[in-house]
C-alpha cells in the first residue's frame, strides 16, 4: 500500500515539473501552490508571447462583451487597427456578458489591472461616470470632433461637459412582421405613427385572418422604457437624469399606466403569449409562425431576416393614443476610456476607439452586425457600398430611419429629454423591478397603475441606496 | 477525504514502527510533519474559502459602494434590513419549498431505481446505468436550455404532448406556482442519476446471506425490503438526505436559465437572491454578503437537525 502510494506521488511530482518546465514564463512567485498556479502560468504565457512579437509598440488592453459572429466583427475591426501602423498593439477580450464585463472591470480596479479600453452597455453609463476612473473623451477630442457623430448616441453618452464615451454599438428597438401575414390579412405596413388604437386594430385583423398571436415580446424592461419614451414619457426626474443626479422615477406618472396597461394588456388578453423575461424564445415563436409580430432590437435584423423561412419587415413601435411620437432612445453599448495613468497609453488608446468609429469601420460594423453606424457623415453621404448594402436589406433603413425622425428637441427648442434616455446609476436593477412589475399585473391581480407605483416604490429604495455614497 | 484518511493511517502505523524510543525532537518532528502534511490543503483552502468568509463577512457590514472604492461601515445594518423585508423572507420561503419539493422526492426516486438496477438484467446492466447517470454529467445550464424548450408554452414539447390527451398546458415558466414545480422537475432530473449511483452502492454492499436467510424464514419480497434493506441501507440514505439538502438550498444554474428567478420573485431563492444583488448591473454587495451569511446559517441549522434528528436513526454495521 505504502510503496503503490510513494508511486503515485512521484508519478505525480514528474508530471508537475514536466508541466512547470514546459512553461518558461510561469511567475516565479507563485509557483509554490499548485492549482492556480496552472492557470495563471498559462494566461501569463500567452500575453507574453504576444507581448514579445511587439515589443517596441504600445500595448491597448481592450475588453469587449460581443460573442460569436458579432465578436468575430470585432476581431476583424481590431486586426484592421494593429495592421494598420505599428505603435500601438491592441489586444481584444472577449469578457462575456455586459454583467460579466462590468464586473470584470470592478475586480480589475480592485487589483489595478484594468483594461484601457471597456465596453460597457447603455444603463451602466451612470455608474461608470462615478467610478472616477475615466478619461472623458471631450478630453481628447479636438473641438468640432464630436458634431461628426449623431445627435442622439453623442449626446446619450455625454454630461454637461461634452461626451464621455464614444458610442460604439447602437441600437434601437423595432417591430419584426411576418408580411406574409399581414399580407394574408389584407393589411398594409404599419404607419410609422401608429399608436395602441391602431395597434389593437392590426392585431384583430390578424386574429380575425387565423394568426395564432399577434404579437410576442418577452417582459424585458426595455419595452416599457422605449415605448414610454415614445409616447413622451419621462422615466427619472430631473430631466431624466441628465440635468442633476435622478432621486426619484417618474414612470409611474404621466403616460407610464397607459403604456403598461398596452403591453400587459397585449398578453392578459391573449394577443401575445407571456414567455417571461427573454429575448430568444420570442424569436422560436416567431419563427414557428405563430405569432405576426416581434419586438427586438435592430441588432437582431440579420438573425432575423436568416432565421425566418418568410418574408420578414420591420415598422416602427407603437406610441400611446394620448401623445405625438416622439421616437426612440438608443441602446447597445460605448467604448470608455479607463484612466491608465499614462498619458502616452491614454492617446493610444484614444487612437484605436477613434479609429473604430471612423467610416470604413462603422461600415463594416454596420453591415455586419445591424447596429447602426454612428457617424452622421454615412446618413447624409452615404458611399456606394452602404448604399447598395441598404438597398438589399431594407430592414436596416427603418432602423436608422426610425432614429433619424426622433424629435430631440421639443417644438420650443428645448431638448427632448424623453428620447435622450434615462441615466441612474441602479438603472439595471430598476430594469430587473419592471419585469417584476409585469407578473405583478399578470399574475398578481394588480393594475399597471398599482404594480407601478409598487414599482416605483421599490426603484426609489435604489436610487437612495445608490445616491447615498455622493451626498 | 477518504484518501487523506488512508494517507494518515498508513503514516501512523509506519511512524508507530519506525520510532524506537519517545524523545523531545522525534516528538516535535512527529507533530509538525503532520501540520506539514495539511499545508498543502489548508493554503489552498485559506485563499479560496476562509479569506472570502473573513472578506465576505467585512462587507456584510458595510454599505459598499457599486465600484467598490467606497464603504460606508453601517454595522447590522444590511442584517436588520434583511429581517424586515418581506423580499428577503420570501426567498427563504422558496429555497424551503424548493428543498421539500426535491429532496424527498429525489431520493424516492433514487431509491426505486436503484431497487431495479439492482436485479442485474444480463448484460445490459452496464447501459441502464449509463442512461441514468448520463444527466449528472450535463451542466446546469445546458439543462436549463433544454428544459426551456420543452417548457415553451407555445412551441414547447411539453404543451404539444399534453394537448394530445385534451390537457391545455400551463405557462410553466411565467405561472407562479408552476414555475416551481418546473425548476424542481429540471433539478431533480439531472440530480437523480448521481442519487442512483450512491443508492445502488449502499444496496450493493448488503450481504447477499441476510436475504438468504431471511428467505429461508419465510420473509416476503416487501419483508425484505422493510426489515433488512431500508436498515441496511440508512447511512446511505442519511448521506443523501444531507447532501441534497445542501445542494436543494444552493440550487442556481436552472433557475439561472429558466425563470431568471421569477415570474416576479417566485423562484427567486436565497442564492439567487444573492446573485442578483451582487453581480446583476450595479451591486449591492454587502446586502449580498449578508444574504450569504444567512444562507450558510440555514444550511448550518439544517445539518444540525439532520444530525441530531435522523442521525440517531441510522444503522451502522
Amino acid at each position: 500500500m505504502r510503496r503503490k502510494l510513494f508511486a503515485l506521488f512521484l508519478a505525480l511530482a514528474m508530471v508537475a515539473a514536466a508541466c512547470g518546465s514546459d512553461d518558461p514564463v510561469t511567475d516565479p512567485g507563485t509557483e509554490t501552490t499548485a492549482a492556480p498556479t496552472t492557470m495563471e502560468g498559462t494566461d501569463d504565457g500567452t500575453t507574453d508571447t504576444t507581448e514579445a512579437m511587439t515589443d517596441d509598440a504600445i500595448q491597448i488592453e481592450f475588453w469587449h462583451a460581443m460573442a460569436d459572429d458579432l465578436g468575430a466583427v470585432v476581431d476583424e475591426l481590431v486586426d484592421r487597427y494593429n495592421s494598420s501602423q505599428d505603435a500601438v498593439q491592441v489586444n481584444a477580450t472577449f469578457q462575456g456578458s455586459y454583467d460579466d464585463t462590468y464586473n470584470a472591470l470592478l475586480a480589475a480596479f480592485e487589483t489595478d489591472t484594468a483594461p484601457n479600453i471597456v465596453q460597457n452597455f447603455d444603463l451602466a453609463a451612470q455608474t461608470m461616470f462615478d467610478t472616477g476612473r475615466l478619461v472623458p473623451a471631450h478630453t481628447l477630442m479636438s473641438p468640432g470632433d464630436a458634431d461628426s457623430y449623431l445627435a442622439a448616441p453623442r449626446d446619450y453618452y455625454s454630461d454637461e461637459t461634452g461626451m464621455v464615451a464614444l458610442a460604439f454599438n447602437s441600437s434601437t428597438p423595432i417591430v419584426y412582421y411576418n408580411a406574409e401575414m399581414f399580407e394574408a390579412a389584407g393589411l398594409d405596413a404599419p404607419a410609422p405613427d401608429w399608436n395602441f388604437s391602431d395597434f389593437q386594430a392590426t392585431c384583430d385583423a390578424l386574429e380575425a385572418n387565423g394568426v395564432e398571436f399577434c404579437v410576442t415580446f418577452g417582459t424585458v424592461g426595455w419595452f416599457f422604457e422605449q415605448i414610454l419614451a415614445n409616447s413622451g414619457g419621462l422615466y427619472f426626474n430631473n430631466d431624466n437624469g441628465r440635468t442633476a443626479r435622478a432621486t426619484e422615477v417618474e414612470f409611474n406618472k404621466g403616460q407610464g399606466a397607459e403604456v403598461f396597461e398596452f403591453l400587459t394588456g397585449l398578453i392578459a388578453d391573449g394577443h401575445a403569449p407571456n414567455l417571461g423575461n427573454t429575448w430568444s424564445d420570442t424569436d422560436s415563436v416567431f419563427f414557428a409562425g405563430q405569432a405576426a409580430m416581434n419586438f427586438d432590437s435592430t441588432s437582431g435584423a440579420r438573425g432575423m431576416q436568416d432565421g425566418a423561412d418568410f418574408e420578414v419587415k420591420t415598422a416602427f413601435i407603437p406610441h400611446s393614443d394620448s401623445s405625438e411620437r416622439n421616437g426612440v432612445v438608443i441602446g447597445g453599448a460605448a467604448l470608455w476610456l479607463i484612466d491608465s495613468e499614462d498619458d502616452a497609453k491614454d492617446e493610444a488608446a484614444w487612437d484605436f476607439m477613434k479609429f473604430m468609429t471612423e467610416a470604413d469601420q462603422q461600415v463594416t460594423w454596420h453591415t455586419g452586425t445591424g447596429y447602426f453606424p454612428v457617424l452622421a457623415s454615412l446618413q447624409e453621404s452615404p458611399p456606394a457600398e452602404l448604399s447598395t448594402f441598404w438597398d438589399e436589406n431594407p430592414n436596416f433603413v427603418t432602423a436608422i430611419e426610425q432614429l433619424a425622425t426622433t424629435n430631440t428637441t421639443n417644438a420650443d427648442d428645448t431638448i427632448n429629454y424623453a428620447v435622450l434616455g434615462g441615466r441612474a446609476g441602479p438603472f439595471p436593477e430598476i430594469r430587473r423591478i419592471i419585469v417584476e412589475a409585469y407578473d405583478a399585473v399578470l399574475n398578481g391581480g394588480l393594475s399597471a397603475q398599482e404594480a407601478l407605483d409598487e414599482a416605483a416604490a421599490k426603484a426609489n429604495q435604489a436610487l437612495a441606496d445608490y445616491n447615498a455614497f455622493f451626498e | 477525504m477518504a484518501v487523506t484518511g488512508h494517507v494518515d493511517a498508513s503514516e501512523r502505523g509506519v511512524s508507530a514502527i519506525a520510532s524506537p524510543g519517545p524523545s523531545m525532537m522525534k516528538r516535535w518532528f512527529k507533530g509538525s510533519s503532520a501540520y506539514l502534511y495539511l499545508a498543502p490543503t489548508f493554503i489552498i483552502l485559506a485563499i479560496f474559502v476562509y479569506f472570502p468568509i473573513v472578506s465576505s463577512l467585512r462587507l456584510s457590514l458595510n454599505r459598499v459602494a457599486p465600484f467598490g472604492n467606497q464603504e460606508i461601515f453601517v454595522g447590522a445594518e444590511n442584517y436588520t434590513r434583511l429581517l424586515g423585508s418581506s423580499e428577503f423572507w420570501n426567498t427563504v420561503r422558496v429555497s424551503l419549498w424548493f428543498m421539500v419539493g426535491t429532496v424527498p422526492i429525489g431520493i424516492v426516486l433514487a431509491v426505486g431505481i436503484a431497487l431495479l438496477l439492482s436485479y442485474p438484467v444480463r448484460r445490459l446492466s452496464w447501459l441502464h446505468r449509463m442512461l441514468i447517470f448520463v444527466p449528472v454529467v450535463i451542466s446546469s445550464a445546458i439543462a436549463g436550455v433544454l428544459f426551456r424548450l420543452l417548457y415553451n408554452p407555445v412551441v414547447g414539447f411539453i404543451n404539444h404532448w399534453l394537448s394530445f390527451i385534451g390537457i391545455d398546458g400551463p405557462n410553466w415558466l411565467t405561472d407562479r406556482t408552476f414555475a416551481l414545480i418546473a425548476v424542481i422537475i429540471a433539478v431533480v432530473w439531472r440530480q437523480l442519476g448521481f442519487n442512483v449511483i450512491i443508492a445502488l452502492a449502499g444496496l450493493q454492499s448488503i450481504d447477499d446471506t441476510l436475504y438468504e436467510a431471511a428467505k429461508v424464514d419465510g420473509a416476503s419480497a416487501w419483508q425484505r425490503i422493510r426489515y433488512i434493506t431500508l436498515p441496511m441501507l440508512s447511512p446511505t440514505l442519511f448521506f443523501l438526505a444531507v447532501i441534497n439538502v445542501i445542494i436543494s438550498l444552493q440550487a442556481f444554474g436552472e433557475i439561472n436559465i429558466l425563470t431568471d428567478g421569477g415570474p416576479g420573485q417566485a423562484t427567486t431563492n436565497l442564492v439567487y437572491s444573492v446573485f442578483v444583488d451582487a453581480f446583476v448591473g450595479t451591486s449591492f454587495r454587502g446586502l449580498a454578503s449578508a444574504q450569504a451569511f444567512m444562507l450558510a446559517i440555514i444550511i448550518m441549522v439544517f445539518s444540525f437537525l439532520q444530525f441530531r434528528g435522523l442521525g440517531k436513526k441510522v444503522h451502522y454495521q
